[in-house]
């Protein structure tokens, strides 16, 4: 954007003080080609030690509970959970939506950010993908499962068959089999495309034959032509504004899973937007929680700098504050609609039995918790931020089970209340999905372009032909 | 971006003394018909003057919002709009207050449920909001937040012309951040007490969401607008590049999309629960001649905007955007009036009295634009010293003047 | 294997280098020509002169078939072949089409974005004539080069490597097809 570099002496003054100067997207002003070496070096290079070590519990849960749970649970039925009348849904449901939730901050840092021109994404916006891609897959487990007889999936996708069995498009259930898929296949898209430049810098970079085949495969030919990256940079844009019609519309079907039902609790006109920003807020956590560790083991602390994780942190607090903002809002229209079996639910959401602590540890981490990040201290201390990011997804899970088992649990009539605990089957498949997810985010650092190499290279003033770095002869061009 | 041979392509400086009487006439034009239409229908004219305050609220809590949020991001392009959007928050006190006093004095009028008994069950629930002392109270605790907020942004950001100070920067942040608190839970408070109460049965948790979705798609609306009048008139020319139009159009397209989102999760929700207490509200407009309305919207406030401001370049194309923007102007207009009208007794559109909403909306608009540029005129029309206008003018500092690397060296060969 | 020239190729440091030889080579006449970069650089759509991407409007159009083959799909399924009552909703209403149709519309838009680049690419593709190039990998690195294709009305073997000799090009060469 920056047109010109070379301050006219008239306009010396106003340039900014110290201490509100621009942090640059990299640090250390490192020249293209040493750049290219850094951000490769981690998948060219030999497998730590730190990456076995997080592997291979990972991979266990992934390759053996996950499959144990799922094979006793199908073949056994739902009943090994604890779901029954009247808590219907339990931690499969909960998980599926904080799974879900986890997948929109990626999107909308990598989509959102880059429609309003932020070039710091740059750095974190392919972890921030890989974190969709995968925890979409996770959350798509669930309601596969979920129905019961897992082998009758295909009666949810209208497929022509001589039953003549259609699904049945007005449940808001059936809404979510076509938001997730398309979550999938659209943030797998938008993953790949991104991808292609930087598997190409692999490819060229490759040493040995097989990884020369299999990236070549991989990088779709791509030469960095003028004209390819034109229709790229056009299909990018496309993709994003998709993908951040996405992070709205997914997770607000899911909303429509709650509230187009007439049950106190779910049945309020802000929970699509709740469930959007509550996703958001879950994975600026989950961000948070991959990126701290990874900038550190991975040497990426003068790409993914404090800078950006203080920006990430602050877009955690904003959606946070979003968050308190519609709890309370749930509990001023409980009050304002003076609907009985509304200040029910809330009333008991903080005072009832059971479940009460859950309210309050809902409200304290995630109301309480976040407004720790108004303080810079705070935003630059990683320790601090990444336990806040784990907090905040402990907070987020608390939510989904309060809103979930917290409404079910106790509804109009109170012959019908019960109470729901989760069995160590429903805790296998989270921890299973758990391993699984690291698994894959785990593969995909050590074999995939794990930062955005040529995204990066072109957010540098190096990479900017209109800046003395790029070479530009100075002057007001 | 064209900003190579953008001077050549700017037409002549735009004279507008031709219309400086115009707020004057408004003024007395709207005036006048306003008091006949209190005459001829005090009811009427109590919902007809809420909702064209409601109208310039909206825009003037969305000015307030860009600047907080121009703030808070630490934005640098938009530096050059601060200015005048200040102006616009700064309509909050004391002249829209000013323009809130007749709305308190017709309430018994406005707000049916003032005059209904106190053992009413609803009234009761609600108490002590939903009593006169309590509606008069919490208005003016709307009002004095607006006014501490707008009045001390603005106030720092004069400073700044004087001083150049990065305090004055440091203080606006500070005021921002505690102000976005304040503001959402002013701003669904006043969506709340003073629009949703007009069917006072009503409730809806993303009533306050929705208002302020129109807040500030009006307000980049006259941003937009009012970007293009200065920079036109060469007060800007410098500092409004394309990139300018392009960022405003951007979020207004954004907007555009945001308020529909809302606008819909609102009706679909109700539609698909179908519950008898807020069923109603719909049931209303989507009869008799509202049905019409509710139409009008979906087609003028969606998609006809949407569609128009699809293509990227047509953020930049000034030709298609004012008139989109002057649209939205009356698109926000029809919006509240699909919200405050239907409180009327007659139970359909009321096209023959029409005239009475557009004499309050003339006459508040004339007496808030005859503020604006008096204050507009009486300072500096954009932030002299930010310590950003030189990255808003394009100009990004060489890089050995950036702040020393805090991170270590590692890996790659230098 | 035919020796037919395919192009030349030159390399530059900078982007800004390479935008000025690029701005040189469109002023000289060419018309066939191309730069390789590890990244966009801005400003070069421009010097090129290429037109919007129509890529949007691939996307644009798959997006809004996929919109109403869904609300067809709902309509023929739901209220035409097996019209079931449930909770006392309209067989067939428009809320109720608009969230599935709205998410596979976008389910549209995004393939067509991605075939839509794909197909204006030529990708993907698996051997380029530039692959053969000596220097040709490092342009994913920090390279910026030109090519000037033998396919182009002015190209001359001798001419043309003169011309980017001029332009500071370094390590010239001529790529074979």
């Amino acid at each position: 954007m920056a047109e010109s570099t070379v301050i006219p002496e008239d306009l010396k003054p106003l340039a900014p003080p110290a201490e509100l100067r621009r942090a640059p997207v990299v640090e250390n002003n490192r020249r293209l080609g040493a750049l290219t070496d850094q951000l490769s070096q981690f998948a060219e290079g030999k497998i730590p030690r730190w990456w076995w070590i997080l592997f291979i519990p990972a991979a266990f849960c992934a390759t053996v509970l996950l499959p144990v749970a799922l094979v006793y649970q199908v073949s056994a039925g739902v009943g090994v959970w604890g779901n029954n009348h009247p808590v219907m849904w339990g931690l499969d449901i909960v998980s599926f939506i904080w799974w879900v939730g986890v997948a929109h901050a990626g999107t909308l840092i990598s989509a959102l950010l880059f429609l309003t021109r932020q070039h710091w994404r740059t750095t974190i916006g392919r972890a921030a993908e890989a974190m969709t891609v995968f925890s979409v897959m996770m959350a798509g487990l669930y309601p596969a499962i979920h129905v019961g007889r897992a082998w009758f999936d295909w009666f949810m996708f209208p497929i022509p068959n001589s039953n003549g069995l259609w699904p049945q498009f007005r449940s808001p259930l059936m809404w979510d089999v076509f938001a997730v898929n398309t979550y999938l296949v659209v943030s797998m898209l938008f993953w790949f495309m991104g991808m292609i430049p930087d598997l190409a810098v692999l490819r060229d970079r490759a040493t040995t034959r097989p990884r020369k085949f299999i990236l070549s495969l991989a990088a779709m030919g791509w030469t960095g032509s003028a004209r390819h990256w034109h229709h790229y940079e056009k299909a990018y844009v496309v993709l994003c504004g998709l993908c951040t019609l996405l992070v709205f519309t997914v997770s607000s079907i899911v909303g429509l899973d709650f509230c187009t039902s007439q049950l106190a609790g779910w049945h309020a006109t802000i929970f699509p937007l709740y469930f959007v920003i509550g996703a958001v807020f879950c994975g600026f956590g989950m961000i948070l929680v991959i990126l701290i560790p990874l900038r550190k083991w991975l040497r990426l602390e003068n790409v993914i700098t404090l800078s950006h994780m203080d920006k990430v942190a602050k877009l955690a607090l904003v959606s946070g504050l979003i968050i308190a903002y519609i709890y309370s809002m749930e509990f001023f229209i409980a009050w304002y609609s003076n609907d009985p079996y509304e200040r029910w639910v809330f009333g008991h959401r903080l005072f009832g039995h059971t479940y009460w602590f859950l309210g309050w540890i809902l409200i304290g981490v995630n109301v309480g918790v976040t407004q720790l990040l108004w303080f810079k201290k705070i935003r630059a201390n990683m320790k601090a931020l990444f336990v806040i990011g784990l907090l905040i997804n402990l907070g987020m899970f608390t939510e989904r089970f309060v809103i979930v088992v917290g409404s079910l649990y106790q509804d109009f009539l109170p012959a019908n209340w019960g109470v729901y605990l989760p069995t160590r089957w429903d805790v296998a498949l989270y921890a299973g999905s758990l391993g699984a997810f690291f698994m894959l985010y785990l593969l995909f650092i050590k074999f995939l372009p794990f930062i955005a190499i040529s995204e990066v290279k072109g957010a540098t003033p190096q990479g900017n032909p209109h800046h003395p770095l790029g070479g530009a002869k100075g002057g007001r061009s | 971006m064209g900003s190579h041979n953008e001077k050549s392509h700017l037409p002549p400086p735009l004279d507008l003394s031709r219309w400086s009487r115009l707020p004057a006439v408004l003024m007395i034009a709207g005036g006048v018909a306003a008091l006949v239409g209190a005459g001829v229908s005090p009811k009427e004219f109590g919902l007809s003057w809420l909702l064209s305050f409601l109208f310039y609220l909206s825009l003037a809590l969305g000015a307030l919002f860009l600047v907080m949020v121009h703030h808070l991001t630490d934005a640098g392009w938009s530096v050059g709009i601060r200015r005048f959007c200040e102006h616009l928050a700064s309509l909050l006190f004391p002249w829209l207050a000013l323009l809130f006093v007749p709305v308190l004095l017709l309430a018994p009028q406005i707000y049916h449920w003032l005059t209904l008994p106190p053992t009413d069950e609803l009234i009761r629930a609600r108490w002590p909001v939903f009593t006169r002392a309590g509606f008069a109270v919490v208005s003016g605790l709307f009002f004095a937040v607006w006014w501490l907020l707008s009045s001390r942004l603005r106030y720092w950001s004069l400073r700044q012309d004087v001083t150049g100070d990065a305090l004055c920067t440091h203080r606006m942040r500070f005021h921002s951040g505690w102000g976005i608190v304040a503001y959402a839970a002013t701003l669904t408070g006043a969506s709340v007490l003073w629009m949703q109460s007009v069917q006072y049965q009503f409730f809806s948790a993303i009533y306050g969401v929705y208002f302020f979705s129109g807040c500030a798609w009006i307000a980049l609306a006259t941003v937009y607008v009012i970007a293009v009048l200065l920079q036109r008139q060469r007060i800007l020319a410098g500092l409004l590049k394309e990139n300018y139009f392009y960022f405003i159009g951007v979020l207004f397209f954004a907007f555009t999309i945001f308020s529909a989102y809302n606008e819909f999760a609102q009706y679909f929700v109700v539609w698909n629960a179908n519950m008898p207490e807020e069923t109603f509200w719909y049931l209303i407009r989507e009869n008799r001649s509202w049905w019409c309305l509710s139409l009008i919207l979906i087609f003028g406030k969606f998609f006809l905007p949407f569609f128009v401001m699809l293509p990227v370049k047509v953020k930049t194309s000034l030709k298609v955007m004012v008139p989109v923007c002057l649209w939205a102007w009356l698109m926000q207009f029809a919006d509240l009036a699909y919200n405050v009208l239907p409180a009327m007794p007659q139970y359909h559109f009321p096209l023959a009295s029409l005239w009475i909403p557009f004499a309050c909306l003339a006459f508040m608009g004339g007496f808030l634009s005859w503020v604006f540029l008096r204050q507009f005129r009486s300072h500096p029309p954009y932030p002299q010293k930010d310590p950003r206008l030189l990255e808003a003018m394009g100009i990004s500092l060489p890089e050995e003047e950036n702040p020393p690397a805090t991170a270590p060296i590692h890996g790659g060969r230098s | 294997m035919s020796k037919k020239p395919y192009g030349i190729l030159a390399e530059f440091e900078t982007p800004a280098a390479l935008l000025s030889a690029a701005e040189k080579v469109r002023d000289a006449g060419y018309s066939r020509w191309d730069v390789f970069t590890p990244f966009p650089i801005h400003g070069m759509d421009r010097v090129m002169g290429l037109k919007n991407s129509l890529v949007g409007w691939v996307s644009l159009m798959m997006g809004a078939g996929a919109f109403v083959s869904v609300v067809g799909l709902i309509w023929f399924a739901n209220a035409f072949d097996y019209p079931l009552l449930v909770g006392g909703k309209p067989m067939f209403s428009v809320p109720m089409t608009f969230v599935p149709a709205y998410i596979m519309m976008i389910m549209g838009a995004a393939v067509g974005a991605l075939i839509g680049m794909f197909a204006f690419n030529e990708l993907p593709r698996f051997h380029h004539p530039l692959f053969a190039g000596r220097r040709f990998e490092l342009v994913s690195r920090d390279r910026f080069v030109l090519l000037i294709g033998s396919t182009d009305p002015k190209f001359s073997p001798t001419a043309t490597r003169q011309l980017l000799e001029s332009l500071g090009g370094a390590h010239i060469e001529t790529i074979e097809d």
